[in-house]
């Protein structure tokens, strides 16, 4: 089709073009590699098989959003169509008689490949109109409707670049592209059509029946599509669309380790004799995995929704991270500031206020379809943090001095540990004296928080009724370290655990059973690390057994009860223990309503990573606050005179949500109750006034 | 500048702290470092930080377990430290006052900083004495000190936010209050680091001092009265409050 | 030797503290019982000091004892002490006695007993009553020797026992005064600005227990609601979470409110030191064993953040 002039030109384009895209690939290659190492990956090839038929199907995306994943859904398979559209095009160019009109008749193609042809025209014809219709969804939502979900609070960071609307530059000129290039390839084949409709290009023949065939109208129309693409592709990977193809690549290349397992605070693996310091202060002590979710992110903003500290008006967005991210690394790669790769990420991607707010509740990795770890980032930032001498919020400095002496947070003595045991109506077992069945790990909050500890008899009464040979460790017992870790901490965490360890390892039991889902998490997910192999169970599994094997029996269902049930991260998010709490609830005979918020999808209460020692620091709705107003409007939907229970399973949360059902005026609406204390009103242990002694 | 930080190893307050005969059950309490220490740990390291110089933290290792607070204080910017091994939880502040002068005197100290008190400072704080036993003056109750070439200008708290500036020539002993920024937090991973590669120098005590008294009785004190508990959750609790405040016109 | 009593009182601003009359008024009673004379120091000048009801006083006038200067007076008092040989040397457990009790002690190898609460004769000498490990133990010490100090906290003995009108005998320095190596620069006032706690009558005051600078929000709320100022125990300054002018207790300032709300103040004897005179003392607290809750007159365990948000709600 192309005059020979015309071929030329195209493939001197298609050159220029291609070694724009070479080098842009490449810097983007040569930059992620600048980052450290990551834990080693397993069997990448199948790793990113199975993210490419994720991607395929779109899965990841279809977490949150439904409508407008579908949007995204025909947008992706209207581009992938491109792809195979945009080759026959320049094949349509090059080689002389390339036509794929009108089943292909003037190429004169074996037989056998007309209905592919048609299959072929057909496909691409239709995908064009759905790309039209889904990049004006797009672009409607973003120039129109303007909505909020893709804007960020005024109090976060952000690179002035993005601030001065560069994401909305790039999104209007990829949006003008695909409407731009799609249209001039329609034409392209509506100019082509000389001898009228083809019955399997409805749009172009429509567009025929306007414009009529013209060869000029044709080489134009191809120019302006083929052109385009020659222009995006290489500035896809200076812009947020690098997405396209890092997507992929980054989901395949996700996290392997168990969620409640952070990596490291120095490599594992060394390059080249490279000395690192603890955590992250600049853009290349992130992992080169972090570096690769900047061009992984689009900003969909996904995570941002689901961030509690976000939430709670605090200046944190993990999306706002990776963007910052990018446009930092885009500036010292592509622009004329190298000397941004050595800035301190907590002056030029996020500010030190918003690190301190995370509350390491895992929803922003877990809703990224992506396989982005935000999170990641913000404890390697606290680790260097804590390591530079930045000086930290007193609460936490106050906890963390306490942990570091006493090995609880709450200032109390060691000695003080099992006090609470000792006011029991019957010995608890010391596990470091005398062999034990199990070995309850108690943790801070349930050990030493007077509005906790009546749960915490309650729940040895319970293990006693049963028969269970537990113990526990008394004096011996340290805080697991799951959220001084968290709090960017390695050193005291390590201390901890060793700590915790040399206490295991005077005690003779067969497996940890865990009131706290915090404890849980650590021991199960990282003492592994430091060589702690042990099964480590949550009191919900260990009670919903005790009642499968008849040693627990029901005798009062409690069937007056309304009640819903909050997941807390440690346990639901990120160990999946979503069954034994709601069988526990349905052996006990309640009435139970799920949250919208649920499971995988829980709404954290706002204490995790390190929040609980902060105290109140934002003004407005808490997210516990949230969560609290979330459980009534459930129970509205179904009502009844029954009493209104909020069923936790974690101490802290009986802390935070207590609080919450205060601050929100609604006591006397709702009730918030640990799970034994259900269990055993169904089992009929009673409550004993304390000895006083 | 040379600056000399004396710490002290107390028993812990955290918890009730048992009795033995007229005194403390040393074996069944934890020691820790005495609070306001980390305070003088602090405003050395400051003026360290400002003028430069280096500090020296000594303490009587009472029990065996002084070296954590060493490594603490050498993780938070400390560059040397020396321990008295002494080996008697019951040393009083005269007898470790002397130990620590012994110790002190040979290291050309320009400033001498201590914890202006401590919970166990029965016969007097180690501070003053340390100043008595090397000849020099003494001031506590002290919240900011600023070096210049062989004096200080120091000042000293009164109350409430009231103080005086005093000008001190070197070398002498401060007794610290307070610093004038809170003690840092020295992440563990350093104090472990100091752990490993620092040396903790030991010297064995030298002298001989003593409080010169007899302890005839220690015990929890007699209490005499007893606030009327209010009982309840906390919202009773609060109810009961604001009805007392407004039965007596106080809300 | 003798078997006299020597009080070293102290003044500021041309007014001696009450703990001075506290000590004058013990001493009468122990030089009674032990047949000596109690005698009251005055070091420095600038203050009328015929208000003792001591048997003598003793006024040090020189131009260097003009402010409070711990190298001169400690020299004076050592002069002093050296001079008249008395059974017992008495200061105030104070932010100036503290600076000389243990100096003087080291410096003649005298005994000395600190955190005093209460002094008794006893077989011709004297035993001390001492507060010892922060309030948790009381030591009862007998002094070896010929002289013991003995450092008295605030508070602990009536100041009018103390009170008369014995007539000064003013002396010149026993020692000479030249050659400091500390040298009074000047007075520094309170930040200016901020409130008066001692001006209060409504106090709320926090400690430790209130966890962290942004928890103080919580007590300035409760604190507006109740006509009431923030005042706060010693670790919480120290941390910087609130000014110093708004301390409480023997490092910081004395007050006696008509209420006194404590939230999260366990009741070191210093801080107690400061606030024991209130009209109305309410301490929250999580810790049953408190020691606060010996000297409140209404007490509960329970959280102050709860206690504090249902206050002001209610309020």
């Amino acid at each position: 089709m192309l005059t020979p002039i015309e071929k030329i030109l195209f493939i001197l384009l298609a050159l220029v073009s291609a070694g724009f895209t070479f080098h842009g690939f490449k810097t983007i290659i040569d930059t992620v590699r600048k980052g450290r190492p990551a834990p080693e990956l397993k069997n990448i090839p199948a790793s990113l098989l199975k993210a490419g038929v994720t991607v395929l199907f779109q899965r990841t995306i279809f977490k949150a959003r439904k409508a407008l994943s579908a949007v995204h859904l025909g947008l992706f398979f209207g581009l992938i169509t491109y792809a195979f559209v945009n080759l026959f095009d320049v094949l349509e160019g090059l080689i002389p008689n390339f036509d794929l009109t009108y089943s292909g008749k003037h190429l004169a193609p074996p037989a056998w490949t007309i209905p592919l042809i048609n299959i072929y025209s057909l496909v691409s014809d239709v995908m064009s109109m759905f790309l039209l219709i889904a990049i004006t969804i797009f672009l409607v939502r973003r120039f129109i409707v303007k909505d909020k979900a893709l804007t960020y609070r005024e109090n976060v960071l952000l690179n002035p670049k993005v601030k001065a609307g560069g994401q909305a530059k790039d999104s209007l000129i990829v949006g003008v592209f695909v409407i731009m290039h799609v249209t001039a390839h329609v034409l392209s084949q509506a100019y082509r059509l000389t001898e009228g409709a083809d019955p399997f290009m409805p749009f172009a023949s429509f567009l025929n029946s306007i414009f009529g065939a013209s060869e000029t109208g044709m080489h134009v129309a191809w120019w302006v599509s083929i052109g385009w693409v020659m222009f995006i592709i290489p500035y896809l990977s200076r812009s947020k669309h690098t997405h396209f193809f890092m997507a992929p690549i980054n989901l395949g290349l996700a996290k392997q380790n168990p969620r409640g397992q952070l990596d490291p605070a120095i490599p594992l693996k060394v390059i080249d004799g490279r000395k690192y310091d603890p955590g992250a202060k600049v853009i290349t002590d992130l992992a080169w995995k972090r570096i690769l979710d900047a061009y992984a992110c689009v900003q969909c903003n996904r995570c941002q929704d689901v961030c509690p500290a976000n939430f709670y008006q605090r200046p944190l967005s993990p999306s706002a991270l990776e963007v910052n991210k990018r446009y930092l690394l885009k500036e010292a790669t592509f622009g004329s500031h190298p000397d941004l790769l050595l800035a301190p990420l907590t002056e030029t991607v996020i500010s030190p206020e918003a690190v301190w707010s995370c509350t390491t509740c895992y929803a922003c990795v877990r809703v990224c379809p992506v396989g982005n770890e935000p999170m990641a980032d913000i404890v390697d930032i606290r680790r260097r943090m804590l390591i530079d001498g930045f000086e930290i919020d007193s609460g936490v400095q106050t906890a963390l001095q306490s942990l570091a002496t006493n090995g609880n947070w709450m200032g109390k003595g060691k000695r003080l540990r099992g006090r609470w045991a000792k006011e029991l109506e019957f010995p608890v077992k010391n596990a470091t004296e005398e062999p034990v069945e199990v070995l309850w790990f108690v943790g801070d909050t349930a050990s030493f928080d007077e509005r906790v500890i009546p749960n915490t008899k309650m729940v040895a009464r319970i293990f006693h009724q049963a028969g269970l040979d537990f113990g526990i460790l008394y004096q011996n017992e340290s805080n697991a370290g799951n959220d001084v870790r968290r709090v960017g901490e390695e050193g005291l965490f390590e201390q901890l655990v060793e700590q915790n360890m040399a206490a295991f390892g005077k005690a003779q039991f067969q497996r940890i059973v865990t009131t706290d889902p915090h404890s849980f998490n650590t021991l199960k997910n990282e003492y592994p690390q430091f060589g702690g192999k042990f099964e480590v169970k949550h009191y919900t599994v260990t009670l919903l057994k005790l009642f499968e094997e008849g040693k627990l029996t029901v005798k009062n269902k409690l069937s007056h009860y309304k009640v819903t049930f909050h997941d807390p991260c440690y346990l639901g998010r990120y160990n999946g223990g979503f069954t034994a709490p709601r069988k526990l609830l349905e052996l006990l005979g309640v009435e139970f309503h799920e949250m919208p918020r649920n499971c995988e999808n829980s709404f954290c209460c706002g204490a995790g990573g390190g929040q609980i020692w902060m105290g109140k620091v934002a003004p407005g709705e808490r997210p516990a606050e949230n969560r609290i107003k979330e459980a009534l409007s459930t129970f509205e939907k179904h009502p009844s005179d029954k009493k209104q229970l909020f069923i936790v399973t974690c101490p802290k949360d009986m802390v935070m949500y207590s609080d919450a059902v205060k601050t929100t005026g609604n006591e006397g609406k709702i009730e918030v109750r640990d799970i034994i204390q259900l269990v055993a009103e169904a089992v009929g242990v009673e409550e004993v006034s304390p000895i006083v002694g | 500048m040379n600056i000399v930080v004396a710490i002290k190893h107390i028993p812990s307050i955290a918890d009730d702290v048992p009795v033995k005969g007229n005194n403390v059950d040393f074996d069944s309490v934890d020691f820790v470092l005495n609070e306001w220490d980390e305070h003088s740990i602090e405003q050395a390291v400051l003026i360290k930080e400002a003028v430069g110089g280096t500090v020296t933290v000594i303490g009587v290792d009472l029990i065996g377990e002084l070296d954590n607070a060493l490594h603490l204080a050498l993780a938070k910017g400390a560059d040397k430290v020396v321990k008295i091994t002494a080996d008697d939880p019951a040393a009083d502040s005269h007898m470790q006052a002397k130990w620590l002068s012994e110790a002190i005197k040979g290291m050309g100290a320009n400033m001498v900083f201590a914890g202006v008190q401590a919970s166990n400072d029965l016969d007097g704080q180690i501070g003053p004495m340390i100043a008595a036993y090397l000849d020099m003056p003494y001031i506590g109750g002290v919240s900011s000190v600023e070096a210049n070439s062989d004096s200080a200008t120091v000042n000293k708290e009164f109350a409430g936010g009231a103080g005086a500036k005093y000008s001190v020539s070197m070398p002498f002993v401060a007794g610290v209050q307070a610093a004038p920024k809170p003690p840092r937090y020295a992440p563990v991973s350093k104090v472990r680091q100091m752990a490993q590669s620092a040396t903790v120098e030991k010297v064995a005590p030298s002298g001989d001092a003593s409080s010169g008294l007899t302890f005839k009785k220690m015990a929890p004190p007699v209490v005499t009265g007893h606030a009327e508990m209010i009982e309840g959750s906390s919202k009773e609790v609060a109810a009961k409050i604001v009805e007392l405040l407004k039965s007596k016109g106080l809300a | 030797m003798s078997n006299d009593i020597l009080v070293i009182t102290e003044h500021m601003d041309g007014k001696f503290s009450d703990v001075s009359f506290e000590l004058v008024g013990k001493a009468k009673e122990l030089a009674k019982a032990l047949g000596g004379q109690a005698a009251a120091v005055v070091v420095g000048g600038g203050v009328d000091a015929n208000v003792f009801a001591s048997d003598s006083t003793i006024q040090v006038d020189d131009a260097a004892l003009s402010q409070f200067n711990p190298e001169a007076y400690a020299k004076v008092v050592e002069a002093l002490v050296k001079e008249k040989s008395p059974k017992v040397v008495m200061f105030g457990w104070t932010v100036t006695g503290m600076d000389i009790a243990a100096w003087l002690s080291a410096r003649l190898g005298v005994p000395c007993a600190a955190y005093a609460k209460d002094v008794r004769v006893e077989g011709g000498g004297i035993v001390v009553s001492c507060q010892a490990y922060g309030g948790k133990l009381t030591a009862e010490v007998a002094p070896e020797g010929e002289t013991a100090i003995v450092a008295c906290l605030a508070g602990s003995f009536p100041a009018e026992a103390g009170q008369g009108a014995t007539a000064a005998e003013k002396i010149a320095s026993p020692v000479d005064l030249s050659g400091l190596k500390m040298k009074f620069i000047e007075m520094v006032k309170p930040a200016g600005g901020d409130v008066d706690i001692t001006a209060q009558t409504k106090l709320v005051s926090v400690g430790r227990g209130i966890g962290g600078k942004e928890n103080i929000e919580l007590a300035e709320e409760l604190a507006a609601k109740l006509g009431a100022v923030v005042s706060a125990s010693r670790p919480v300054v120290d941390a910087g979470w609130l000014p110093r002018t708004r301390q409480v207790g023997k490092s910081g300032l004395k007050v006696k409110p008509k209420l006194y709300l404590m939230l999260g103040i366990s009741g070191a004897p210093e801080h107690l030191e400061g606030m024991k005179g209130a009209e109305l003392i309410i301490a929250i607290n999580t810790d049953k064993k408190a020691p606060i809750f010996n000297v409140a007159h209404y007490g509960a365990t329970a959280d102050l953040f709860e206690v504090a948000e249902a206050m002001l709600e209610l309020l």
